[in-house]
């Protein structure tokens, strides 16, 4: 099928063309960019004026809960929510049951994920076998298999030989690890951000402390071994200061951080009367911690927006805050709601830069073998995952529309502007489902 | 929002009233022996005090002077249009084998007393009440009746009776108000 | 007045004119427990369910005299454990009392939150926080001010002192805020380890010494020691508690010898205040007590007294 992508902005994953672009596609690869010959015998074609066509944008970091826990969220629902979330593709957390730490179980997300109606899924392993942060998991062959990432997410790698020997070991895989930071024995029953909301509330507070000092320990290693690390949903001011200074110092260090992090503080969680929404992990942080995320954005020394979608099952999370799940679904509203904050902030950086951090800044954490799909580039040649933004497009979030399994999200009823329109995966389109025949007109 | 429609008293019709009043009262009690004032929060307790400062120009006899709240006797709540305010009682005396003079602005259903008359009860067991008003504006739905009255004055029920006191209000006078709109 | 505050959860939002409010409404009912008859017929015909997840005889004992004296039902249910795991959850309770009726709901619950939670659950009754988690005891806070109001007069100006684990107390945090919010100047002193991390939240300063903190306060508030708090580590030994932050005569000793004590109760004797000072002349624990009773009623009575359509 022959596709054209008419009148778009283009984004390639590093410049925005101010000029008007048409994207030729075939054979769901990328054909031709540049001024198309309107006769050349498409099948279908979408006129995106106005509209800005990016290379399709990719989640480091998100919670499927598939295989075990599927009442919360499964791969095919994941998928789905992914795509309407102007994802193509998802990297999916091993912190399933059981864990997802065999080559067999990488090969049951890809080959789910084949199957899947969205966005491509695929898999991250974990580091220690079942993710009991004691042994290596057989990480070789899950990277062989097709694991992208490599963590014990929901948990740090706590014994800090074991991850010194994790990082050596992964160094011939070409597959990265990815730390959540946190130490521990500093968040024991935590709850909410040490600081003014702790005291506030008498929730147990979680202090910057504990992310920072794992970071550090982390940093440390990498100097030490000289293997690529990253962290995920960098949450503190403090721990900026580490990470800044890590790569001023050109260690192979890199890290993302969320849509929720970006967008939201600990004054929502007592201004919220303690809604449970505003529950995760880590915590919400003080307002300057909020603004020194930004700062680092501006600064360009972040280097992916990954959502950490944590899907819930009502009954988990529809619970006086103290007692509910750590977790915060985004899925389906993590990019307008990071381009309204953006807006809102007057903003910060370059669109360029923002955009980056949903497609070229994860890609370049991926395997090097994802040149195809998750390049987050648009090239000719390359596989066609696009994903189409309509900056000024504005609309109220619905959980009750969701395709995802979560029903509590803290953007519930916000009007947010800048939302994707369009998802490609392959040369496919995924999202909005209802126009894959028909073409936006 | 309340209209004024027609002034029933002025200052001097008021204490021409109550001056009424008390020789009532005193030729009905024989020298006031064993008598309590209850004036009834909150216009009734300005009331009661007046009728104390008469009593003491004409007897030279201080009666002893009360406060009574009945906020939390009243059947009505869910009909008042306020937060509801509990004020103070405060009686100087044990009441047990008293005579008590209750004392309130205006009888209407007679749903005050009735929740005076129980908080009364709930302080002890009086010898005998009596119930002074200024003013009777008609319409009961209990049995009750004044023993002293400063003026009849007949009423519909979309009318407010206004007594207002210069402790409270700036001046003495009783107006007829009506509820616009209603 | 209008009444602005359908549920009394934490007083965070309350302003001063409201405080006062509350204030002189309790010395009403104050009033009324000096009566041989105590019991007036004001809520006759509401139920009100006193849900209790945590035991506390105190304050389930005081909700529910002040119920008795307004001729308010009452039901006690206690529940067991936390909402997640085993059992019902807080909401299915929530929904389970009102479909039984209940005009209102006193709750008291170890989860912080578990107040607003059932406020955002529950379609009809009003809700009662007795006490949730670390986060708030409203009804707590307004008999302490009522307490020193009561004693003092106006409050505006005053110190207040307050010495113990602020950080796990649900009574500091209404209290730091309801006392602040009335103009008085609070002072915090225990071990740092007990210190919320930003007192300044609250409106209150943090005083190394707790010899600083008393000297020259009107009030000295103590606050209960619990001692899984120490098993936790947070702190050495009981002793050594007492030792530096006890209210023995060597700490009033800096103090004012008019100032009030004041304490939540139940006092661990030889702990956070040694038996003199709990029975001596300046103790107000007693008072407190009585205060607790004729402030849920005044409450009870604002909030369920008037019109509420």
């Amino acid at each position: 099928m022959k596709i054209l992508l008419h009148n778009a902005i283009l984004f390639d994953g590093v410049s925005l063309f101010g000029k008007e672009t048409d994207v030729a596609i075939d054979g769901g690869l990328i054909e031709a960019i540049g001024e198309a010959d309107l006769r050349g015998g498409f099948d279908v074609i979408h006129d995106l004026s106005g509209k800005i066509l990016c290379p399709g944008f990719i989640d480091l970091h998100c919670h499927l809960r598939d295989p075990g826990q599927e009442w919360r969220e499964d791969l095919f629902s994941g998928s789905a929510a992914g795509a309407a979330g102007g994802f193509t593709t998802l990297v999916c957390m091993p912190n399933t049951d059981p864990p997802l730490d065999s080559p067999a179980l990488v090969s049951y997300v890809l080959e789910k994920s084949e199957r899947s109606p969205g966005s491509r899924i695929l898999p991250a392993g974990c580091v220690s076998r079942g993710r009991k942060g004691k042994v290596l998991a057989e990480m070789g062959k899950m990277a062989k298999a097709g694991a992208v990432i490599f963590t014990d997410d929901g948990s740090p790698v706590s014994d800090t030989g074991l991850l010194r020997l994790a990082l050596q070991y992964s160094s011939w895989l070409g597959v990265r690890l990815m730390e959540h930071p946190e130490e521990k024995s500093l968040t024991a029953y935590a709850q909410v951000n040490e600081g003014i909301c702790s005291t506030l509330s008498g929730l147990k507070g979680w202090p910057s402390s504990a992310e920072a000092s794992d970071i550090s320990r982390g940093v440390s290693l990498c100097r030490d071994t000289g293997v690529p690390i990253h962290f995920t949903h960098v949450s503190a001011e403090d721990s900026l200061r580490v990470l800044r200074e890590a790569k001023a110092s050109k260690l192979p260090v890199t890290f993302d951080v969320t849509p929720h992090h970006l967008c939201l503080s600990e004054e929502n969680v007592i201004e919220g009367g303690y809604d449970s929404v505003f529950k995760v992990n880590p915590p919400l942080r003080s307002r300057r911690d909020r603004d020194a995320l930004w700062e680092a954005v501006a600064e360009g020394i972040v280097d992916a927006i990954a959502t950490d979608h944590a899907p819930w099952h009502l009954d988990e999370k529809d619970l006086p805050f103290q007692e509910a799940s750590f977790g915060i679904a985004s899925l389906e509203c993590a990019v307008a709601a990071v381009l309204t904050e953006w807006e809102d902030r007057g903003r910060p950086c370059s669109l360029e830069r923002l955009l980056g951090l949903f497609t070229s800044g994860p890609a370049s954490i991926l395997p090097g073998e994802w040149g195809g799909a998750g390049a987050g580039r648009i090239e000719v040649g390359l596989t066609a995952d696009l994903t189409v933004l309509d900056p000024e497009l504005e609309r109220i979030v619905n959980v009750e529309e969701w395709k995802s399994k979560a029903r509590l999200t803290p953007w519930n009823g916000r009007r947010l502007r800048g939302w994707p329109v369009m998802t490609m995966v392959g040369g496919r389109t995924v999202h909005p489902v209802e126009d894959i025949d028909r073409g936006l007109s | 929002m309340l209209k004024e429609k027609a002034k029933v008293m002025n200052e001097q019709e008021m204490e021409r009233a109550l001056k009424r009043m008390s020789h009532e009262i005193l030729e009905k009690n024989r020298g006031l022996r064993d008598m309590i004032l209850v004036g009834i929060q909150r216009r009734g307790v300005y009331l009661a005090n007046r009728l104390r400062d008469i009593f003491i120009g004409l007897e030279s006899l201080k009666v002893p002077t009360g406060v009574l709240d009945i906020t939390l006797y009243r059947d009505d709540l869910t009909l008042l249009h306020d937060q509801p305010v509990v004020h103070s009682t405060a009686i100087p005396e044990d009441v047990n084998a008293r005579r008590i003079l209750l004392v309130d602005d205006v009888l209407y259903t007679g749903r005050t007393i009735r929740a005076a008359l129980d908080a009364l009860m709930d302080l002890g067991r009086p010898s005998w009440v009596q119930l002074a008003v200024l003013i009777d504006r008609g319409h009961r739905e209990l049995p009750i009746h004044p023993d002293y009255v400063g003026r009849s004055v007949p009423t519909s029920k979309n009318e407010v009776v206004e007594v207002r006191v210069k402790e409270l209000d700036g001046l003495d006078e009783v107006v007829i108000c009506e509820r616009e709109g209603s | 007045m209008e009444w602005r505050h359908r549920h009394v959860l934490d007083l965070d939002s309350w302003d001063r004119s409201e405080l006062q409010h509350i204030l002189e409404q309790t010395r009403s009912m104050d009033e009324l427990l000096d009566r041989p008859i105590k019991k007036v017929p004001a809520l006759r015909g509401k139920l009100v369910v006193n849900l209790f997840f945590e035991p506390s005889t105190r304050t389930r004992v005081s909700f529910e005299l002040a119920e008795k004296f307004l001729s308010v039902d009452v039901v006690n249910w206690t529940a067991s454990g936390s909402s997640t795991g085993k059992g019902e959850t807080l909401r299915d309770t929530a929904w389970t009392l009102e479909a039984m009726g209940a005009d209102a709901v006193v709750v008291r619950h170890g989860a912080v939150g578990a107040a607003d939670y059932l406020a955002k659950k529950l379609r009809r009754s009003v809700v009662f926080n007795g006490g949730d988690g670390a986060h708030a005891h409203p009804t707590q806070a307004l008999l302490d001010l009522y307490t020193a109001w009561k004693s003092l007069g106006d409050l505006h100006g005053r110190k207040l002192a307050m010495i113990g684990d602020v950080l796990h107390s649900r009574v500091a945090r209404s209290d730091i805020i309801a006392f602040s919010r009335m103009g008085v100047k609070v002072e915090l002193s225990g071990p740092p380890t007990l210190m919320p991390r930003a007192p300044e939240a609250l409106g209150a300063t943090f005083r190394k010494d707790p010899h600083d903190a008393v000297r020259d306060a009107d009030i000295i508030y103590l606050l209960r020691i619990q001692r899984e708090r120490q098993e936790e580590g947070m702190f050495p030994s009981l002793d050594e508690y007492h030792q530096f932050f006890g209210a023995d005569s060597r700490l009033m000793g800096s103090a004012r010898p008019d100032a009030l004590v004041m304490h939540p109760g139940p006092i661990n004797r030889r702990v956070e205040i040694s038996s003199e000072v709990a029975d001596g002349p300046q103790s107000m624990i007693l008072g407190q007590v009585r205060s607790g009773v004729a402030l849920r009623m005044a409450l009870l009575f604002v909030c369920l007294g008037g019109v509420r359509q």
